[in-house]
């Protein structure tokens, strides 16, 4: 029963790590960023590239994050900021585009899912009658540690502090000679970075193949949608509660366990479209 | 002088089958993508014409292909009913989509069709009559009063046909009054409704329009290939007709067409060559070109053609 729990909270940090980046984007720069997953999946192969080459694990881990922060400004500077103006959904095609790219190029290497190896090995922490894998511990561990700084990083320094005004205006941070730009990269390099992070981290568990973040990408909207879009903690709650409760469904209703969460995002966008932590949208017709 | 590209494009079409007369494969790839370009035809006047986005397109293909392969191989209703059928159910289903559109918008717009696209896959794949997870096979080809269109030369004609309509459609579409009341919200929803747009009622046309083009595509789709699996028709495929939709050109007439003939024939080169996973990068890198340098995808030679021919701006 607990150890349910405790594995449902071990998804769900997965699911957070991405809804995080997805709703960082969302509310700053307001695209819909679909390769959140597929560059998590990406950087996650560069790992194990890396790991073959008998790099140690926590180099590893870093690399990948500093990777992910540099593919996310090369990503803003060099692309996004092109097209911002001219069009909307043009920068929605670039992130889909994006997931084309990286699946297209980890197919090439990785034919047949490949296994990933554990940051740890070694078996399940027994505590009473509560069974904790390793690797679940520490991507919660992890995830514990990352969303502090991240809250830290948004709520206490400058920067973080400037993007939170721009995802609430707009127009009125662009008055205040808040440096956008600027903004624009730091939010699409943290959310890269994140992505990388949750790559890695979910990657021993499934194996590796180029579709394999696609179910989590697709958890993650969806608990991005449960927590309310333009909120951070919600998106960290929304993906804890999704893995939670999931892990319970497909325990005792296993049937449903696949359309369970598709059934979920429709409820809650008919019932209580701005979720849980989200500021409900004033309506400008 | 003003329709003679369509003239051309009508000679090279007629000939076509003429000239591969000994390569039966080369026409079923034409057919293949003459058949997508319907499909993107309708995800282009919800998206380039209504400003709509969806996630869930390839869904509606396996709604209509599925109807009318069922109602043809277990029913045994003539070709041109179920047809009928599958684009009607089609709609139907394209209704139900758009109501959530009335209120749901960008963001929320298209994770609600890329769940609901999702849950129309995952139903189909658990149902006993559609074949389940194996897949609908061997459906017969389509007939019209008695004439078989067994081979690909035959299917060639009649989906150039619907090709033909559809497009013609589209363009009487574009340019009517509710085509127009949707570009008019396409560009600002604000002013559509301060010139009195009733804005709930086009979205939902919109939703009808697009979901009845693609539930024909998937009706020709189920006859000609013959063989359906709910596993072709998810979130992949759906973002692979956006795809066609946008490097063809969003917005314009020919773009849907130009798309998918360039996706079949890359596609299919490419697995020639047993490089198929590589069209995913290929068409990637070109989405973002598309994006960023073209913003009418490959309609800009169309384009430029005819302003070379009439000496003047044609907006399409």
């Amino acid at each position: 029963m607990f150890s349910l729990f405790f594995r449902g909270l071990a998804t769900g940090s997965i699911y957070s790590l991405t809804a995080m980046g997805i709703v960082l984007i969302l509310s700053t720069t307001n695209v819909m960023n679909f390769s959140q997953g597929d560059m998590g999946m990406f950087l996650a192969f560069i790992a194990l590239i890396l790991l073959m080459a008998k790099i140690p694990y926590p180099v590893t881990i870093i690399i990948i994050i500093l990777m992910g922060i540099f593919l996310g400004f090369l990503l803003e500077k060099g692309l996004m900021s092109k097209v911002r103006k001219t069009s909307h959904i043009g920068m929605v095609m670039i992130t889909l585009a994006l997931t084309m790219i990286f699946e297209g190029i980890v197919g090439i290497f990785v034919k047949t899912p490949t296994l990933f190896p554990p940051a740890i090995s070694g078996g399940p922490i027994i505590f009473g009658t509560i069974i904790m894998d390793r690797q679940d511990l520490l991507s919660l561990a992890i995830s514990l540690i990352v969303v502090i700084i991240l809250f830290l990083a948004l709520y206490r320094t400058k920067i973080g502090i400037a993007s939170r005004s721009l995802a609430e205006d707009e127009y009125a941070a662009k008055l205040l000679g808040i440096p956008v730009k600027n903004i624009y990269i730091f939010i699409w390099a943290i959310a890269f970075g994140l992505a990388g992070l949750a790559g890695i981290m979910v990657a021993p568990r499934l194996s590796l193949e180029p579709t394999f973040m696609l179910v989590i990408q697709l958890k993650a909207f969806i608990a991005a949608v449960l927590g309310g879009m333009n909120s951070v903690l919600g998106a960290v709650v929304g993906g804890l509660l999704l893995g939670v409760v999931e892990n319970f469904v497909s325990f005792y209703i296993p049937q449903i366990k696949d359309s369970f969460s598709l059934i979920l995002v429709v409820l809650v966008l008919l019932f209580l479209p701005q979720g849980l932590f989200g500021k409900r949208e004033t309506r400008r017709a | 002088m003003k329709k003679i590209l369509p003239i051309i494009f009508l000679v090279v079409a007629i000939f076509i089958p003429v000239v591969f007369k000994t390569k039966p494969s080369i026409i079923y790839f034409i057919n293949l993508s003459m058949i997508y370009a319907i499909s993107a035809q309708g995800l282009n006047l919800l998206m380039g014409i209504g400003g709509q986005i969806s996630l869930g397109h390839a869904a509606f293909m396996a709604i209509g292909g599925y109807t009318s392969a069922i109602l043809v191989m277990k029913f045994h209703t003539p070709f041109l009913p179920a047809l009928v059928a599958g684009v009607a159910l089609s709609c139907i289903f394209g209704l139900i989509v758009g109501f959530p559109s009335l209120r749901l918008k960008g963001f929320y717009l298209a994770i609600a069709t890329m769940a609901l696209g999702s849950v129309v896959t995952d139903v189909i794949r658990r149902l006993a009559i559609t074949g389940g997870d194996y897949g609908f096979a061997n459906i017969s080809p389509p007939e019209i009063f008695k004439f078989v269109f067994s081979s690909n030369f035959s299917q060639f004609y009649m989906i150039l046909g619907f090709l033909l309509l559809t497009t013609w459609l589209a363009r009487n579409f574009i340019r009517s009054k509710s085509g127009m009341a949707l570009q008019a919200m396409r560009d600002s929803v604000t002013g559509a409704v301060a010139l009195g747009i009733n804005i709930s009622n086009y979205k939902l046309l919109a939703f009808i329009i697009s979901s009845a083009f693609a539930g024909l595509a998937g009706v020709l789709y189920a006859h000609s290939v013959t063989y359906l699996n709910a596993f072709n028709f998810g979130l992949a495929f759906s973002i692979d007709l956006l795809a066609i939709t946008i490097i063809g050109g969003l917005g314009t007439l020919w773009g849907s067409l130009l798309g998918a003939i360039l996706w079949v024939l890359v596609r299919n080169f490419l697995s020639l060559a047993h490089f198929e996973v590589f069209a995913g990068v290929i068409f990637g890198v070109m989405l973002i070109i598309v994006v960023v340098f073209l913003p009418r995808g490959l309609s800009e030679i169309i384009i430029r053609i005819n302003q070379r021919m009439n000496r003047k701006r044609v907006i399409t």
